[in-house]
């Protein structure tokens, strides 16, 4: 009798990374200056800030869940943060209440997901609206909120260096591997992928469920927080309006582009790291190539469908390979 | 359609099939012959290849080799829908119906006109379930029909397209004995009329009951095939499992083994009730020994189990009072229940059994951390490899490789992981709910074996089953469960199948 059969060898996350590989060739071959450590620094800090959200994102989407609200927390409590800075509050302060504000959102939408049971595509979707609105409403009058002077104290999460390597960067590595770590190595790290892997399971074993659904809220809101505070001291400056725009697409693109499966319990930090360094070789180069915006959607676009295709022909979802139990 | 005579002339005849996936061959040159208008069972262990041909022959897989012939023809079945323009029809073990859709709907599904008139199809439908005495009403839901129901649905739809061939895939495994009868007087007519029937199942006594020949597969090859009557429970057995289980399974009878006396007790159910799936229903469990609760399908069993382990969650006050020791308790979560330690084995291991991307190690590894007895936060993959090399070998779950995903194993193991990752919280009461469905016969043995030694150490144990040679053998107490209720208490020494299954549906 056999009980294994080969699994996969070629993966979605392998493809994706030979195609950012190949990429990287031909550009260091076609395109003068692209490997430059100045430019390949300018590319990694160019998507640091969207891999740090795609880790948050990637916490949620491994438990089969998702969260739209991302975008709006990270906007709304760094700009909050700053505005608060503006009315003469420390920065100090600023930035606590700030936290407060985005995890009281993250721990919201968990509770209306855990407890309330409201499908996460929804919860999260009102609550994205709902934090625009509220802090627009009461608390940040402006689209727009610029540093004041008192930011500079912390003008180094953005903008510093260490051994002439951007801080984002080191932020963006700190955060995959404390991620990593987490998802590795701790129980509640372990529930996640339970949870994602079969929610009915987890629960008759007697995992935390429901307690563990808050937590994974409560880290992509203080994971978007930290991206909004780098955005932030990077420039300057925070656009509350970036709610509205596709940045939420672009965040699940790199943590399915990397192959994090949307049925959750497939994938790691890995994975959004190797979708992180493929859309940002492809922005880059696009960017020295000076192709124009609207094109680079469209060359964005293909990337991922060419990812899933050819996915979907290496591994394809043969009826017996799901129903491994009875040969 | 006319009669044709019963002939010896294969209608369906396979040669040198083999089928393949990634190299590792699940079919290995099975010769096959399927006569016209005989019954012709396949049996074998969970892995030995009977899915396999089953697919094989209504198109959802490809041979890797080997040549399929009917009617002397050779052919080639590419897709389902091949396979219902040669005549073969499948009749599958999970239905194969649109819940959503009303049965005539679901008949003539793919068959409807450009204008598809519903009275039409309703009146059609009607008399084509008529003409086969299966009292179904055309204009019902699907959702709101029973298994065995359903089923009749799947037959009429291969009555329909006048199927030469129907392939019965584990047609009885939920049924009721009642409506398993139906659809043996069903296959008989169907037989009569020369229809010809491939039987798929677990299940021994069915086939030698039902079928004319019998063909066993083990490991992907073709051990025999002979008429049924050359055949007996011993020795088929012996053929599916390449060895002699002398009785070990069923055989024990009950009153010549040793009933266990009941210790303190654990649990009980006082006139629990929800909506009018459990009524009223009391009973007590006790330490060491096991108490075998028998009902068919559709009793409030399981049901009744969900309560009381908190996979079912109730309201704050209604519904009767559940006491765990003297403690009166109301889970509204499993996690409590598991932290008190009672848990539930589930019968659905695939819907909500384990976690099927994970490894063995990584599945018994949930279940430890979700005990009351886990401390700390940070996970140990050394803790996850001690666990999973204990219980591998207490369990005997067959892998080649500790890594293996869990969906890649038997559903043998697969049943014998959900229990270990249940025993691993270190419970008292246990609850098993059909234990050894969809099980092959080894690993019954095997789980038969460790739920007696889980009452000899003193646990309460719980056996759910619908399968009354597994009650009996089991059991040191016999509950019945009729329509939400346990009606009756039967000591083992004076069961017999008939009086238990008098009170289950009396």
């Amino acid at each position: 009798m056999f009980e294994r059969i080969s699994r996969a060898s070629i993966s979605q996350e392998k493809i994706v990374l030979l195609i950012a590989v190949l990429l990287f060739c031909v550009f260091s071959v076609s395109l003068k200056g692209f490997v430059s450590s100045g430019n390949l620094l300018t590319l990694l800090r160019s998507v640091s800030t969207l891999g740090i959200l795609g880790i948050g994102m990637a916490f949620l989407v491994l438990g089969r869940g998702i969260d739209l609200a991302i975008v709006a927390i990270y906007s709304a409590s760094a700009g909050w943060t700053l505005h608060l800075a503006n009315g003469g509050v420390s920065i100090w302060l600023a930035m606590v209440l700030g936290y407060l504000l985005a995890l009281t959102a993250g721990v919201l939408s968990g509770v209306l997901v855990a407890y309330v049971e409201i499908p996460a595509l929804f919860a999260t979707l009102g609550m994205a609206a709902f934090v625009f609105g509220f802090v627009r409403y009461a608390l940040v009058p402006l689209y727009v909120v610029y540093m004041p002077a008192s930011g500079a104290s912390i003008a180094w999460i953005g903008g510093g260096f260490v051994f002439g390597v951007p801080v984002p960067i080191l932020f963006f590595a700190l955060i995959a591997v404390l991620g990593f770590l987490f998802l590795r190595f701790t129980k509640p790290g372990r529930f996640i992928y339970a949870i994602g892997d079969n929610f009915a399971a987890a629960r008759i074993s007697g995992a935390p469920v429901r307690p563990i659904i808050i937590l994974q809220y409560a880290i992509s809101a203080t994971i978007a927080y930290l991206a909004g505070i780098i955005t932030a001291t990077a420039v300057s400056a925070m656009d509350t309006d970036v709610a509205n725009s596709s940045m939420i697409y672009d965040i699940i693109l790199v943590v399915v582009l990397g192959g994090i499966g949307l049925s959750g319990g497939r994938g790691g930090i890995r994975n959004v790291i190797v979708g992180t360094l493929l859309i940002g070789i492809l922005l880059n180069g696009m960017t020295i190539m000076d192709i124009e915006y609207t094109l680079q959607n469209v060359i964005r676009s293909l990337i991922l469908l060419i990812a899933i295709v050819i996915d979907s022909i290496i591994n394809p979802r043969d009826e017996q390979i799901a129903q491994q139990g009875d040969i | 359609m006319t009669v044709p005579p019963r002939s010896e002339t294969p209608l369906l005849t396979m040669r040198n099939v083999t089928k393949e996936y990634r190299g590792v061959a699940a079919l290995k040159d099975i010769d096959f012959d399927l006569r016209r208008g005989e019954v012709h069972a396949i049996l074998g262990e969970n892995g030995a290849g009977k899915s396999t041909l089953v697919k094989i022959l209504s198109g959802a897989v490809t041979p890797s080799n080997g040549e399929i012939g009917l009617d002397g023809r050779r052919i080639h079945i590419a897709t389902p829908a091949d396979a219902r323009r040669y005549g073969i029809a499948m009749v599958y073990q999970e239905t194969n119906l649109v819940p959503a859709l009303t049965v005539a709907q679901n008949l003539y599904l793919g068959d409807e006109k450009f204008f598809n008139r519903l009275r039409g199809t309703y009146i059609e439908a009607q008399q084509l379930l008529q003409s086969l005495n299966f009292p179904v009403e055309p204009t019902a839901l699907v959702q709101s029909l029973g298994t065995a129901k359903r089923q009749m649905v799947e037959i009429a739809r291969a009555v329909r397209l006048e199927a030469k061939i129907i392939i019965f895939d584990e047609p009885t495994a939920t049924l009721t004995p009642e409506e398993k009868h139906h659809l043996f007087a069903l296959i008989d007519r169907l037989r009569s009329e020369g229809v010809s029937i491939i039987f798929i199942s677990h299940a021994v006594e069915e086939a030698l009951e039902i079928s004319d020949r019998i063909t066993i597969l083990r490991d992907g090859t073709r051990v025999v095939t002979d008429g049924a009557k050359a055949f007996s429970r011993e020795t088929i057995i012996r053929h599916m499992v390449g060895r002699t289980l002398t009785n070990e399974l069923y055989g024990r009878a009950a009153n010549t083994r040793k009933v266990r006396r009941p210790g303190e007790k654990v649990l009980s159910v006082q006139n629990l009730s929800m909506q009018n799936i459990v009524r009223n229903t009391s009973f007590s469990i006790f330490a060491g020994q096991v108490t075998g609760i028998f009902g068919l399908v559709g009793s409030g069993r399981t049901e009744t189990a969900k309560i009381v382990a908190g996979v079912i969650k109730r309201d704050l006050f209604h519904g009767g009072d559940v006491r765990l020791g003297s403690v009166a308790v109301r889970y509204r979560s499993p996690r409590k229940a598991v932290g008190d330690g009672v848990v539930y084995v589930t019968e659905d291991r695939k819907g909500d059994g384990f976690f099927e991307t994970m490894s063995i190690a990584e599945n018994l590894y949930i279940g430890q951390i979700s005990s009351r007895e886990s401390r700390g936060m940070l996970a140990s993959v050394s803790q996850m490899r001690a666990l999973a090399a204990v219980w591998t070998k207490k369990l005997n779950v067959r892998t080649l490789n500790d890594d293996a995903r869990v969906i890649e194993l038997s559903g043998g193991n697969q049943q014998k992981l959900v229990i270990a990752k249940a025993l691993v919280q270190k419970p008292r009461l246990v609850i098993f709910d059909e234990p050894t469905r969809g099980v092959d016969v080894g690993s019954i043995a095997e789980i038969h074996h460790l739920i007696g030694l889980l009452a000899d150490e003193g646990l309460a144990v719980i056996v759910i089953s619908s399968y009354l040679p597994e009650i009996l053998s089991l059991s040191d107490r016999i509950l019945v469960s009729r329509q939400g209720r346990i009606v009756e208490e039967i000591s083992p020494s004076e069961a017999t199948s008939e009086s238990v299954m008098f009170a289950a549906v009396h």
